[in-house]
């Protein structure tokens, strides 16, 4: 039997790391070693929760901090939702972890790079972990100060940009979270949500109106939806994406987007959901049954809608690898959220589960494929000097195997079997179905044939067709480095293609019979890729397949945190905050105590564990 | 009366904020978050006071009543901890500013709007057509417009 304690082990890990990198800044090549080692050891800590949790009978751990119950003291709990979402993370982080090290300058990483990354990946594990909507607030706070340097961590013009419109938005962001938990607190009169979630459930047991909680809760969506990236609030993602490294991009569309989508599923699905609201607005009505999400439904299908249109026509017309991938982050964020829009408003159970497990298999086929497409993005700047499509051309020959990582990344968010992005795909499909929704059907539809339509175009562009001449300058480059290593190797052989010292400025001015005379060699030249950056997406790409042909696994797990998201009283009665939350209940709803409160908080310390 | 002091200084925050949010001048626009966050934290501590009028839920500096009635202990510290949050990313947003300025030789929101990111092969041949280089340090040209104005 596990001890809850297994609960924080990603946090201290992660949060260890990120000091330890800290500390290790006398050298660099030790500083490197402990952030790779830090990420494995995350990856292990996440593994031992996720077996500790399968193992559970309840299927849920829960940490109480200091041993204060809860609602007074800050909870932290792990369920099948959290455990699989952070298992995404620590795969995502781990690789790009690795990454990092080649594709980060060495002055920057000795500086801050690797404690930030890992602080980042700290705020996202807090996040993903608590059982408390302030201290959702803080993580958030964590990972996006975190972000906000990492992104502007190439400190060129367009970054300090991009990082100034991404920090003011999110800090506007956090200012209206802080809002809506103020509004939350003023009507339910706690901040733990499964105390939330129970007295919104009984709003007349405990003297609340849970009316207010349907605007408290539309204004929060706005935070979360600004998170993930989903129209109308992407205007960021293009720039920021762009001027983030890759390794930081590769974890903000596969990891940091779907902390958004958790927050959604977990705050409106646990806890919201409970709130016997009757919804009655124009075009929209709604039993008590279905609480709030008979509002959410509509506006997240509208959102999800326009989010999977806009993104992929945006990303059609893309002129560089960077900002196609950019929108396409705000295309697949629709497809996420389309299946938990169906869900919100399907009265059959069953319907809902698949909707959320859709959601979140959809979830992790995107982590983990869009950062392995922006990890090989980066791979091809590193190698070409330039993502423009008009540069690129005829990758196939000279990086073979990052075009087959890139090709298996592609046909994932197409939907291809036997890749994880077919089962997304089938499952989100398999939600309009069966909820009866052509609508839904045929806007991911429309999102499918898009995907279609920009992946090809990356792949013509890009991949195939004539070398363009950046690609044959860094071929003709490597020609010559690999020639002068065999000349000081003693080895005699002369490089008929590569005159050394003269090919790369020949190549590069651009002379046209410069084609022709490197054409040939360009196979010669085995990749022209970073090998240390073409394993790792390897791995992703190889992570993808195996995926898909075990599905099983994944599509267990995701069905387990649907049903545990759905699952409000479960969650409720793991986090058990009954003894507390009755004593208060006489106090009022009103967020204001009186002295027996106190005398309460105090006997609880005195028995608490 | 409490409510209506509160309501309206929450309200008058919220437009100053906002106001300057919608500046061109990145400065303001800082200005106008962190104006922002402060009416948020005050209306977090709003929210402890339970504003019903009965002894006990107000307020103590307000109410004064003789059985000495506290406020939501709770909302304080939230505010503390946002206060602390709201503090670092005010810090951190300035010192962005400056470094735009320093990268892009304006803060003005129009100006670096019509400098869309045209990739690092564009940025490198702006850098070449440009020579006088110089150092990091040298102020940018256009110094004197963008910062003099508004």
């Amino acid at each position: 039997m596990a001890t809850p304690q297994v609960v924080i082990a990603p946090l201290l890990v992660a949060l260890g790391t990120a000091v330890l990198a800290l500390l290790t800044r006398w050298d660099t090549r030790v500083q490197r070693a402990t952030s790779i080692l830090g990420a494995v050891a995350y990856l292990g800590g996440v593994a031992a929760l996720f077996r500790a949790v399968r193992l559970d009978p309840d299927n849920r751990l829960v940490y109480q901090v200091s041993g204060w119950d809860a609602p007074f003291g800050i909870t932290l709990v792990a369920d099948p939702l959290s455990t699989l979402l952070l298992a995404l993370a620590a795969v995502v982080s781990l690789v790009a972890a690795v990454y990092s090290t080649r594709a980060v300058d060495l002055e920057g990483q000795r500086l801050s790079y690797h404690a930030l990354y890992h602080l980042m990946v700290v705020g996202v594990t807090g996040a993903l972990l608590t059982g408390d909507v302030f201290n959702l607030f803080v993580w958030f706070e964590v990972m996006l100060m975190s972000s906000y340097v990492l992104v502007a961590f190439d400190s060129g013009p367009a970054s300090t940009r991009a990082a100034l419109q991404y920090a003011v938005l999110n800090l506007l962001g956090s200012a209206v979270m802080l809002l809506a938990i103020g509004g939350l607190y003023a009507t339910t009169g706690t901040l733990n949500m499964a105390d939330m979630a129970r007295r919104l459930a009984e709003p007349a047991a405990y003297g609340i109106d849970p009316a207010p909680v349907l605007g408290i809760s539309a204004v929060l969506l706005v935070v979360f939806l600004l998170k993930a990236g989903v129209v109308p609030f992407q205007f960021w993602v293009p720039d920021a994406y762009r001027a983030a490294p890759a390794p930081v991009t590769a974890m903000l569309a596969g990891v940091v987007k779907k902390v958004g989508v958790y927050a959604v599923l977990r705050l409106y699905f646990t806890v919201f959901a409970a709130a016997p609201v009757a919804v009655s607005l124009p075009g929209i009505e709604g039993g008590p049954e279905l609480g709030v999400l008979a509002f959410f439904g509509p506006v997240l299908f509208l959102l999800a809608t326009a989010s999977t249109l806009l993104g992929g026509l945006g990303a059609i017309d893309q002129p560089d690898l960077e900002g196609l991938l950019a929108y396409s982050s705000i295309a697949q964020i629709g497809f996420i959220l389309l299946p938990v829009a169906v869900a919100a408003t399907a009265t059959d159970p069953a319907v809902r589960t698949v909707g959320v497990a859709a959601a979140l298999v959809y979830s992790v086929n995107h982590g983990l494929a869009k950062s392995l497409l922006y990890m090989a993005g980066g791979a091809v700047e590193d190698a070409v000097g330039s993502t423009r499509l008009s540069d690129l051309g005829g990758l196939t020959e000279t990086t073979p195997v990052l075009s087959g990582v890139v090709l298996v990344g592609a046909l994932s968010l197409v939907g291809i079997p036997p890749l994880t992005g077919f089962f997304a795909k089938l499952l989100v499909f398999d939600t309009a179905v069966r909820a009866g929704a052509p609508l839904a059907l045929g806007v991911a539809l429309a999102g499918a044939v898009l995907t279609i339509a920009y992946a090809t175009r990356v792949w013509n562009r890009a991949f195939w067709g004539d070398p363009g001449p950046r690609v044959q300058a860094a071929a003709a480059a490597a020609l010559t480095r690999a020639g002068s290593t065999m000349e000081e190797a003693g080895d005699a052989v002369t490089d008929g293609g590569a005159d050394p010292g003269a090919a790369p400025e020949d190549a590069s001015a651009g002379h046209g019979d410069a084609h022709d005379q490197h054409h040939g060699d360009l196979s010669a030249a085995a990749s022209i890729a970073d090998p240390l950056l073409v394993g790792c997406t390897l791995a992703l790409a190889v992570l993808l397949v195996a995926l898909g042909v075990g599905f099983d696994p994944l599509y267990t797990a995701a069905t387990d945190a649907a049903s545990a998201a759905l699952d409000t009283g479960a969650y409720v009665d793991a986090v058990d905050p009954t003894t507390a939350g009755e004593a208060l209940a006489d106090g009022g709803g009103g967020g204001s105590g009186g002295a027996h409160d106190i005398e309460t908080l105090r006997s609880l310390r005195g028995d608490g564990r | 009366m409490a409510e209506v002091t509160l309501a309206l200084a929450l309200g008058l925050l919220f437009a100053l904020g906002t106001f300057l949010v919608l500046r061109r001048d990145v400065v303001r626009v800082v200005w106008g978050v962190a104006i922002i966050s402060q009416a948020a934290n005050l209306y977090l501590v709003t929210m402890g006071f339970g504003l019903t009028g009965a002894p006990g839920t107000d307020v103590p500096f307000l109410t004064g009543g003789t059985e000495a009635p506290y406020a939501d202990p709770l909302v304080q510290a939230l505010v503390l901890t946002a206060i602390v949050i709201g503090f670092g990313t005010t810090a951190f947003a300035l010192v962005l500013t400056y470094r735009v300025y320093e990268e892009n030789g304006t803060i003005d929101l129009s100006d670096l709007a019509s400098n869309p990111f045209e990739g690092p092969e564009a940025a490198a041949a702006e850098v070449r057509a440009g020579d006088t280089d110089g150092t990091e340090s040298t102020v940018p040209p256009t110094s004197d417009e963008t910062g003099g104005e508004q």
